[in-house]
């Protein structure tokens, strides 16, 4: 698996973020997809693309439909989704089946580093160390990937 | 406010049995839980819109500094998007904890510093943190992280030029009436040629002037020591 090219999918509306994320998302070596702009059309992408990775805004286009787009995703396309929102604390206790979120505003330095860590994440099925700051995982993603493994040492 | 507690009085005088009294309790305690959520969700929205600009503004600066190729408006560019940064930073702080009057400045901080060393990937430079927990007012936050963002980026990039190692030290302290800032390097000090950009040095002492801080440079032997001290009360 190392080495792999993560295929990600940006669900925002706003275009100059979705933009400059998408510079980012290659930066890191990963690979867009394309930009959606509305749950409708995030779900389409995903359901014909299947992307590894999405990144999904709560409030698109046609509304706060981020969540449901993020449950489908997960549960019906077998991608996994990412959370990015400036309302981290109104998400659902389960994250919607996504596996975290970096909380906005971010910086183009906590989205690089945390694009890094999930792709290990991804594709190694473990976490390569301690959740770099701006990034929080799900409760669900942090036991499957281990993290509480790495926590005793830095406590 | 006013309309529900005259409508309850009116109908208190009115009511004529405990059951009446009963009911228009519920009822003013319905309408007020209402009002209360109502305000609840429209600080939410602020906060959500405050968020979001502050993302967009950084996404402009990012986007522009990819078209341009003069090193010099590339460098103003990352300056401005810097400073951004720093402000951004105070927003998701101030509403990540439970009190948004008062801001953390050693988390602040250690935000801070994580972010600029990531981003210089300079592996090199050791930063050593000795932060005491201390709060200042929200409404100072933003001017105090600018300054902060000043010093921190004119250590970084004035005391270790490229090949030049070294250590950064910050220090936060309650000091008699005051928090004491420092932030110290032992990097190449203040020579002539590597003196801090002029605008951010303006930033630093208009801002100090009005957080009515002193600042206060001097020669660490090696490297630069710059302490600010902050009225924890507002004046000196």
């Amino acid at each position: 698996m190392a080495g792999r090219t993560l295929e990600v999918l940006i669900v925002e509306d706003e275009m100059l973020l979705a933009i400059e994320l998408e510079h980012l998302v290659e930066e890191v070596g990963c690979h867009p997809l394309g930009l959606a702009m509305s749950s409708d059309e995030a779900v389409a992408m995903a359901e014909s693309l299947h992307p590894d990775l999405a990144l999904v805004d709560v409030h698109l286009s046609d509304g706060p439909t981020g969540v449901e787009v993020a449950r489908k995703i997960s549960s019906d396309c077998g991608g996994v989704a990412l959370f990015m929102t400036a309302n981290v604390k109104r998400l659902p206790d389960d994250f919607a089946g996504a596996c975290g979120v970096i909380g906005k505003p971010y910086s183009e330095h906590g989205v690089k580093t945390a694009l890094s860590y999930l792709t290990y994440c991804l594709t190694e099925g473990h976490v390569p160390g301690p959740v770099p700051m701006g990034l929080t995982l799900a409760p669900a993603y942090a036991e499957l990937w281990g993290l509480d493994d790495v926590l005793p040492k830095i406590a | 406010m006013d309309d529900i507690s005259d409508t309850a009085r009116d109908a208190a005088q009115a009511a004529r049995s405990p059951e009446d009294l009963e009911a228009i309790i519920e009822e003013r305690t319905r309408a007020l839980t209402e009002a209360l959520e109502q305000k609840t969700a429209l600080l939410h929205e602020v906060d959500h819109r405050v968020k979001n600009n502050l993302q967009l503004i950084s996404s402009l600066l990012l986007l522009q500094n990819r078209r341009v190729t003069d090193p010099a408006l590339k460098a103003s560019l990352r300056g401005m998007l810097g400073r951004v940064n720093a402000i951004a930073t105070v927003h998701r702080r101030l509403f990540q904890s439970e009190d948004v009057e008062r801001f953390d400045v050693s988390a602040f901080i250690r935000d801070m510093v994580a972010d600029l060393m990531g981003s210089a990937q300079r592996d090199d430079i050791r930063v050593e943190l000795d932060l005491e927990r201390v709060e200042i007012p929200a409404a100072k936050a933003a001017p105090f992280a600018l300054v902060i963002n000043e010093l921190l980026t004119n250590a970084l990039g004035h005391g270790f030029p490229e090949g030049r190692g070294g250590r950064i030290f910050v220090g936060v302290r309650r000091q008699e009436g005051e928090f004491r800032i420092e932030i110290a390097d032992d990097g190449v000090g203040l020579d002539k040629d590597a003196r801090p950009s002029g605008f951010g040095l303006t930033i630093v002492q208009l801002l100090c002037q009005q957080l009515k801080a002193k600042s206060e440079t001097t020669d660490a032997d090696p490297g630069t020591r710059i302490v600010v001290l902050l009225p924890v009360n507002g004046a000196h």
